[in-house]
């Protein structure tokens, strides 16, 4: 009995907990993205944001959280129950399943298996069942209109982002994505990534349907896309999904071109930081950046969505695909 | 243990959902079955090792050409149990092809006897200390650069004859000329008049 | 780990060339629209003759090469020219053709070529997983090109018909190479038949039949046939004229590598299947052929039966039979080619023609014309001494000599039969009553193809065997040393 404990209980327990620190982590962190969001775009159309519900509004995210809680759920008498509620419960558990393989710091991460990168394109490119799935339960046009939109926009973008992660992989010679941050990078070929971060960071504002992208929601068109027939629970998953994925796409640049856990820009003496502050301080770069993006650009025309992610960026992540591979080889900088 | 426990998790949920792909009354039901059914398949490759398979099985089928199949399906009006309603009577012919192909097998099993040389001629597995990312790619681009290159032209075609057979230009459409538009100076479109004051243009 | 030198890229040169220009005339076309169709169908031709010199500037030794995945031989060197000829004279017969019926696609002539590149791939395959791949580059262009007129029904649908029954017969394909695979443990060729000669499995037997099958379907031979009548018809008849003239070659061309290279040891089988689907696709091309109105239909019972012809070449199992199918092959071509560019002129008021009663009076309106298509069709039918006899008279022979008994005198009553319907053509074009003229213009390109066919099948008695010797020498390369 103690050695089936030991075997297997106790590697048990400790994953439970490894788990429930993660997802306890991510959660907490988007409540409060979604008071930095409101914060963030206040400071920057001039006004205070939320600031009634406890110091500083810092008790608005659990405020909110609670009325939706406290609210009916509403599920429409065409809907398709099933897949009407497995929809947003499938989108927020993709959000937080991808976390096992990012780490947070050197060995500090679940599962550092061998195909990392792939693993975490694999389950972002599931998302967009959710979505789907939500559009064509709910049985409502609108609804049906922004899952269409939110699919193809996600699934013509997806093309892009695997051009990028092949260009990083070709710099880095892993799929692991310790060694991917871990992996010594010249200047140069950093400087070679830098379009592909562009495109990169584009990219995942389509992926996360966030402005100016957000078509698959567009209130002004069709309402409230998807979701609008969600309420309630239901909606707060929709919700935690969103963010959720935002600050996992964050997470994703960080590993791929900002160098994970390492002192920026290889500065030795920073390195007495831990670690995971320096994970942490880059991914709230990127999660302002998706703030900043939405405060900044007004929505596109969905044609010109098309027309960037397939006229623009698919044949020019193409070109550097082979321009990057062709220097590595000419400079004779491939890694092993 | 713990691999023996997710093998048959894997496995058996596999199977269900490969059941109620072709017995689901709604197709779109239909659909996302089979998407389960190929997640699953996935799970079984993890299991195998063939962790590189799995992701890609992933990416490609689920992430990518299942939306497609969703897409459609979702789009198009049909009732499948409509489809279905002459179904029944094909049976005794589906019977006898699949009794044929059943005995075939049987023969064959019967039979089974492996040349001597073939075991020879086995390609010796990979490495195992290499990942399989790795060793693919060292077979892939190596002795299978033939097939490899053939099957990109393969795919060459295959969009072509999706261009040639499905684009067509629509007259009467109007479309965003973003090179026309900032091609505009204002001195072409825009005229400046002085407008006294009182008398108009 | 193979090697990549240069030199190991020699023996594929004309089939990369030929990408690389596909793909350069593809980005033409991109840029400058479908105007530019004229330019790359007569740029492709080009491209055929400089890979035609490249095929023949080869060493003509046996090379293989990618891990003996590509293999080049006198046999496949003789077929690739015949290919590369087919191609250009189908690209050349198709560019009027396309222009009066306003199929502008430029990437009609990219398509053919590409299945070009696919047709020689299949010649010097030389592993079944290099087989499948060159086969079905071939056939997916094919697909593509016989629905290439989408928005007419019988296009599309000919389109639709090959496609789905194409692929039924790559998966059977598909299951008989596993179970080659399985019970041979390779996919190679020499290897496989190593294996087999060693020890003969019912498995591998039994796989043998599935590819023979998938091939089968590919080369239109009965009970695999279907396709063709439907598919001929409704593809627009250039595009016919393409699929009469060199596909079926090519796939010939592989199945004969395919049974004396690795299922050698199988011969005892393999003729017995061989001899079932030569005698009847002879019967059914004959027999069927007879009630056809439409020259497009015939033309594909016609085909229906000369592949059975062909296939006898291959049950004979012979240095002389295999010459003969490779020589039948090269006459059927250059006649079906000048029938093709008759054909495609048959037009009245801007209207193509594709009954047999609408030739009626085109001895009267057009003799020249007329004479051309009676030549053909008495070389067809084998009357001596034009070239299609000789071509039937190799063959007969052949499997006289391999003791084909019946399967010869079979052979010999079809196209007595079959003589009929071609003979009924010349009756209607030079006895019935002339109905309206046809529109007269023909362009050069085409009255070189009907003056190089006629003058091929014609001139050709003057001396018989310096092509039926070609020939010879490019299927010694194939027959094993024990046999020739």
């Amino acid at each position: 009995m103690l050695e089936l404990w030991n075997v297997y209980g106790l590697p048990l327990a400790f994953m439970l907990l490894h788990i429930g620190a993660i997802v306890g982590a991510v959660l907490l962190a988007v409540a409060y993205y979604t008071y930095a969001e409101r914060k963030v775009l206040g400071a920057m159309q001039r006004r205070q944001g939320p600031m009634t519900v406890g110091p500083f509004g810092l008790l608005q995210p659990i405020a909110d959280g609670i009325k939706l809680l406290s609210k009916e759920t509403i599920i429409p008498s065409q809907a398709n129950r099933a897949v009407f509620v497995l929809a947003p419960m499938m989108l927020f558990t993709l959000a937080l399943v991808a976390w096992a393989v990012i780490p947070i710091d050197y060995k500090l991460v679940l599962a550092d298996i061998n195909v990392g990168i792939l693993y975490l394109f694999a389950i972002s490119s599931m998302g967009v069942y959710g979505i789907i799935m939500a559009g064509w339960a709910s049985n409502s046009k609108y609804a049906f209109l922004g899952a269409m939109r939110s699919s193809s926009q996600m699934v013509s973008y997806e093309v892009s982002m695997g051009l990028v992660i092949v260009t990083v992989l070709l710099c880095t010679g892993s799929l692991n994505l310790t060694e991917i941050i871990m992996a010594d990078r010249p200047a140069w070929v950093q400087v070679m990534l830098f379009p592909m971060l562009i495109v990169f960071l584009v990219s995942i504002l389509a992926e996360c349907n966030r402005a100016p992208f957000d078509l698959p929601e567009g209130e002004s068109e069709i309402t409230g896309g998807f979701m609008v027939e969600y309420s309630s629970m239901t909606f707060a998953l929709f919700f935690l999904g969103e963010y959720a994925n935002m600050i996992l796409m964050s997470a994703m640049t960080v590993v791929l071109f900002l160098g994970g856990w390492l002192p920026p820009f290889g500065i030795e003496a920073l390195a007495v930081v831990p670690g995971f502050v320096w994970f942490v301080l880059k991914t709230f770069l990127i999660m302002f950046f998706f703030l900043w993006a939405r405060a900044t650009f007004p929505r596109y025309r969905y044609d010109q969505l098309m027309r960037l992610g397939w006229k623009i960026f698919l044949p020019f992540t193409l070109i550097w695909v082979l321009v990057v591979a062709g220097s590595l080889i000419a400079f004779d900088a491939l890694p092993e | 243990m713990i691999s023996a426990i997710a093998f048959y998790l894997f496995a058996l949920m596999t199977v269900f959902a490969a059941i109620m792909v072709i017995t689901a009354k709604n197709p779109v039901h239909s659909v996302l079955f089979l998407i389960l059914a190929f997640f699953n398949a996935a799970g079984l490759f993890v299991l195998l090792g063939a962790e590189f398979v799995a992701m890609i099985l992933v990416i490609v089928y689920v992430g990518a050409v299942a939306v497609l199949f969703l897409f459609v399906v979702m789009m198009l009006d049909i009732s499948f149990s409509e489809l279905r309603q002459g179904a029944l009577q094909y049976v005794p012919i589906g019977l006898v092809v699949g009794g044929i192909l059943l005995a075939e097998l049987i023969f064959i099993f019967v039979g089974w006897h492996i040349a001597p040389s073939a075991m020879d001629n086995r390609i010796t597995p990979m490495d195992q200390t290499v990942q399989n990312t790795e060793a693919l790619g060292r077979v892939l681009y190596t002795d299978y650069i033939f097939a490899f290159q053939v099957s990109g032209l393969i795919l060459l075609v295959a969009m072509i004859g999706a261009i040639v057979l499905t684009h067509r230009r629509r007259p009467g459409v109007r479309r965003q000329k973003i090179a026309d538009q900032n091609a505009r100076r204002p001195q072409d479109v825009l005229d400046i008049q002085k407008v006294t004051p009182g008398k108009g243009i | 780990m193979s090697d990549f030198s240069l030199s190991s890229l020699m023996p594929l040169a004309p089939e990369l060339f030929l990408a690389v220009a596909g793909m350069v005339l593809l980005v033409v076309g991109a840029f400058m629209g479908n105007r530019s169709l004229r330019l790359i169908s007569w740029a492709s031709v080009v491209c055929y003759g400089i890979a035609a010199v490249m095929v023949v500037s080869g060493d003509g030794g046996r090379a293989e090469t990618l891990g003996g995945m590509f293999v080049m031989d006198g046999y496949a060197e003789l077929i690739k020219i015949f290919i590369l000829v087919g191609l250009a004279v189908s690209a050349i017969l198709s560019i009027q053709y396309l222009y009066q019926e306003q199929i502008l696609k430029f990437e009609y002539p990219i398509l053919i070529l590409f299945s070009g590149i696919g047709m020689m791939l299949m010649v010097s395959a030389h592993d079944l997983l290099s087989l499948y791949v060159a086969l079905e580059l071939q056939s997916l262009s094919l697909y593509v090109l016989a629905a290439i007129r989408r928005t007419h029904l019988r296009s599309a649908e000919s389109g639709m018909k090959y496609f789905i029954l194409g692929a039924i017969s790559s998966g059977v394909l598909l299951f008989g190479i596993s179970l080659i695979y399985g019970y041979t443990g390779t996919t190679n060729f020499a290897l496989i038949g190593q294996a087999l000669g060693a020890e003969i499995s019912l498995g591998a037997l039994i796989g043998m039949v599935f590819i023979l099958a998938g091939l089968a379907f590919k080369v239109s031979a009965v009970p695999f046939h279907m396709w063709t009548p439907d598919v001929y018809e409704g593809a627009p008849t250039s595009v016919t004229a393409f699929f009469a003239l060199v596909p079926k070659l090519a796939a010939l061309g592989l199945i004969a590598r395919l049974v004396f290279e690795p299922f050698y040891p199988l011969q005892d089988d393999w003729v017995q299947i061989i001899w079932i689907l030569s005698a009847a696709s002879m019967l059914v091309g004959a027999f069927a052929g007879l009630r056809q109105e439409n020259i497009k239909r015939l033309l594909a019972y016609s085909s229906i039966g000369n592949m059975g012809y062909a296939l006898m070449g291959i049950a004979a199992g012979t240095t002389a039979g295999l010459s003969g199918l490779i020589f039948y092959m090269a006459v059927y071509m250059i006649m079906t080619a000048g029938t093709f560019a008759v054909i495609l002129s048959m037009r009245r008021q801007d209207v193509n023609l594709e009954k047999i009663s609408d030739l009626a009076g085109l001895s009267h309106h057009m003799p020249k014309l007329a004479y051309i298509l009676a030549i053909l069709m008495f070389s067809m039918s084998g009357i001596p001494p034009l070239a299609g006899f000789f071509g039937k008279f190799v063959i007969f022979q052949s499997a006289m000599e391999s003791h084909l008994y019946v399967l010869a005198v079979i052979g010999v009553l079809t196209s007595v039969v079959s003589a009929y319907y071609y003979l009924r053509v010349i009756k209607v074009m030079f006895f019935d009553t002339p109905a309206e003229p046809y529109d007269g213009h023909i362009s050069w390109g085409r009255w070189i193809v009907l003056a190089g066919s006629v003058g091929f099948i014609l001139l050709f008695i003057i001396s018989p065997s310096s092509l039926l010797d070609i020939c010879r020498t490019a299927a010694v390369y194939l027959i094993p040393s024990s046999l020739s």
